[in-house]
């Protein structure tokens, strides 16, 4: 599976926010690889600093009040941190293309889809106004967008979530990336939906063999998408490996509670759906030791004192994590 | 055509609103305006005298009565004669065109400049293009119109400084003639309204820039420049396309007065301003009745630009 060169390498990623309360870490000492032909999933609660290091990849964090603190981010090997900003322009949509939450305001309302779609054909392949309109066609077609020309005049407004956020999957592989960024993609849109999309998500991941990175909190969605899985909390990567394996043996006490808080059908009604105790921490102001240990049931005394780094558990499994104890 | 249709039909649902404007204005005339009575008669009069020209000016009769000859000459399009003897179709034939040919540059050029400045200095922000285009707003802004005026005169106008540009009379004589007599008051005109348009227009710009779809656009490589002139200019259309068009009005009657007075043009602004001074009736009430025929007007086309602007907006 990791027969293919990394498409994607970040390096001690660290990105940092100008706040009222002080400078906030997001994003704090992150690495991780992607290779050409995965799918992997970026898990954790809100403010885990997963959109952010999804942003990232694209060089979108807005600066100031965002700051690249540390790190590099290559991708296909340049480093993306290191290029003049007048660079970014020519990679983004190209070589990385993203993919948003909002399908509702992620397009722009006053220009159709045909001509959004254009835009970025245009941009990046010197396609002529009909050649990129064809193209654009010809993506809605392949997203299966039903009567695809027709559809091309339509506005934002005038489709369901569903198709929009298939139009906006059309246009992020339209100049076939090397890399797709997909932040939440179904969060907005109803299950059913939901379903369909992702299942359209996977069928073309594999047809035009982008690797993809999928941004999201929710545990379904990365069992049934993703090859491997990097779980996030307070920055911070806690555990990561090959899903399967994560789901199978969760070994970071966080990971296994955020399993287990997943609400499911179960044979017996709990009398209650476990929850993990406590809260996240202030990022402003972080413990010293495990960001997790206050609300970890297996925390040591060492846990406070120092930060576990993440590494290798060994004994030929792919899994990595940052615990002291894990399970 | 449903666009003939709907505006159509927001014509009539107008005519109350030029009845109500009508009204109240009349009444306003008629109850605390000037009296044309002693202007005609001059000292002394008797009670005789006084008696006969409010008779043949018709203020004796009832209220309602006066009412409803104004209605009718608001029907018939006929307001009669001004206090001069010209009829006052003649008279608005006459200073309307001087009127559109002098406030429209300023208007329309001062409404783009301060669209490409917002532009500008949103492009810009926080740097120092943006604060000095910012500042340059503040001054217009807080500067009285009048002074602006003066001032320009002086500056333009005054032999001891520039002396390029004739700061009164008029002339269309040729278009040099017409560029040269407009140039300052198009100038103070600019002057002002970048002052206003500019802060609300960057105002507009700076909300636009934090949307999402502005965020997709620079997630797709469209260069920056690109996305503020295109993808964010026409989202803010609409709010632009408010304010030019409810500044219509305004600036037809308030600002063309000031201007033709302090510039001595002979258009509608001066020729309001003289017969509310003088009590001129049959004048006043034509540009009343106008007036609000024109907002009306500017209501519907307003309706029709969001929609071809917006594809959201639906005329119905």
């Amino acid at each position: 599976m990791a027969a293919a060169p990394p498409v994607l390498r970040v390096r001690n990623l660290t990105v940092e926010f100008a706040t009222d309360a002080g400078i906030v870490r997001a994003v704090d000492d992150v690495s991780f690889d992607v290779a050409g032909d995965e799918t992997v999933a970026l898990v954790g609660e809100s403010g885990c600093g997963k959109t952010v290091t999804g942003l990232s990849l694209l060089r979108l964090v807005p600066e100031p009040p965002g700051r690249y603190a540390g790190g590099s981010i290559e991708l296909a090997g340049r480093d993306l941190l290191a290029l003049p900003g007048e660079a970014l322009p020519a990679i983004r949509g190209r070589d990385v293309a993203m993919i948003f939450q909002e399908p509702m305001t992620a397009l722009n309302p006053v220009f159709t889809i045909g001509t959004q779609m254009a835009d970025v054909l245009r941009q990046h392949r010197g396609l002529s106004r009909s050649k990129a309109r064809a193209e654009a066609a010809a993506m809605l077609a392949a997203v299966n967008i039903p009567d695809p020309d027709r559809r091309l005049d339509d506005y934002p407004h005038q489709l369901s979530g569903g198709m929009r956020q298939r139009v906006m999957i059309a246009m992020a592989l339209s100049c076939r990336p090397r890399l797709l960024v997909a932040d939440e993609p179904t969060t907005a849109l109803d299950v059913t939906t939901q379903a369909q999309v992702l299942a359209e998500f996977r069928r073309l991941q594999q047809e035009f063999r982008t690797a993809v990175i999928l941004v999201t909190h929710d545990l379904g969605v990365v069992a049934e998408t993703c090859t491997r899985a990097i779980v996030m909390y307070c920055g911070s990567i806690v555990e990561s490996g090959p899903t399967a394996e994560l789901f199978r043996h969760p070994r970071h006490p966080y990971t296994r509670g955020l399993l287990e808080s997943v609400p499911r059908v179960r044979a017996e009604r709990l009398p209650e759906l476990p929850v993990i105790p406590g809260r996240v921490p202030d990022p402003g102001r972080l413990p010293a030791g495990c960001r997790f240990a206050d609300r970890c049931s297996r925390v040591q005394s060492r846990c406070r004192d120092a930060r576990p780094p993440l590494q290798p558990v060994g004994a030929g499994v792919p899994v990595s994590v940052a615990c002291f104890n894990p399970w | 055509m449903p666009i003939a249709q709907y505006a159509l039909r927001k014509l009539l649902a107008g005519i109350p609103l030029v009845i109500g404007v009508t009204l109240v204005s009349f009444a306003l005339m008629v109850y605390f305006g000037p009296d044309r009575t002693y202007e005609l008669l001059g000292k002394n009069p008797t009670e005789e005298q006084i008696a006969e020209v409010r008779s043949q000016l018709g203020y004796d009769r009832p209220f309602a009565e006066r009412y409803a000859g104004f209605l009718r000459e608001v029907v018939t399009f006929d307001f009669g004669y001004a206090a001069t003897g010209e009829p006052v179709a003649t008279l608005l034939a006459r200073t309307v065109p001087v009127s559109l040919l002098l406030i429209l540059p300023g208007f329309v050029l001062g409404h783009l400049v301060s669209l490409g400045l917002a532009l500008l200095a949103a492009y810009w922000r926080g740097r120092v293009a943006d604060r000095l285009i910012m500042a340059l707003a503040t001054v217009g802004m807080s500067v009285s119109f009048v002074i602006v005026m003066i001032g320009f005169q002086i500056v333009f106008g005054s032999s001891d400084w520039l002396g390029w540009f004739p700061v009164r009379g008029w002339s269309t004589d040729s278009v040099g003639e017409y560029l040269r007599y407009i140039a300052v008051p198009t100038l103070a005109t600019m002057f002002v309204a970048i002052g206003y348009d500019t802060r609300f227009y960057r105002a507009l710009v700076a909300e636009e820039m934090t949307r999402d779809h502005v965020r997709t656009a620079r997630a797709y490589g469209i260069p920056e420049a690109r996305i503020f002139t295109r993808n964010i200019l026409k989202n803010c259309l609409i709010p632009v396309i408010t304010r030019v068009m409810f500044s219509i009005p305004s600036v037809a009657v308030g600002g063309s007065l000031l201007i033709e007075s302090y510039f001595g043009i002979p258009g509608v602004g001066r020729a309001t301003y003289e017969a509310i001074i003088t009590g001129d009736q049959p004048v006043l009430k034509a540009v009343v009745t106008l007036t609000a025929i024109l907002f009306v007007l500017v209501v519907i086309l307003n309706d029709i630009l969001y929609r071809v602007v917006d594809p959201r907006v639906s005329l119905e």
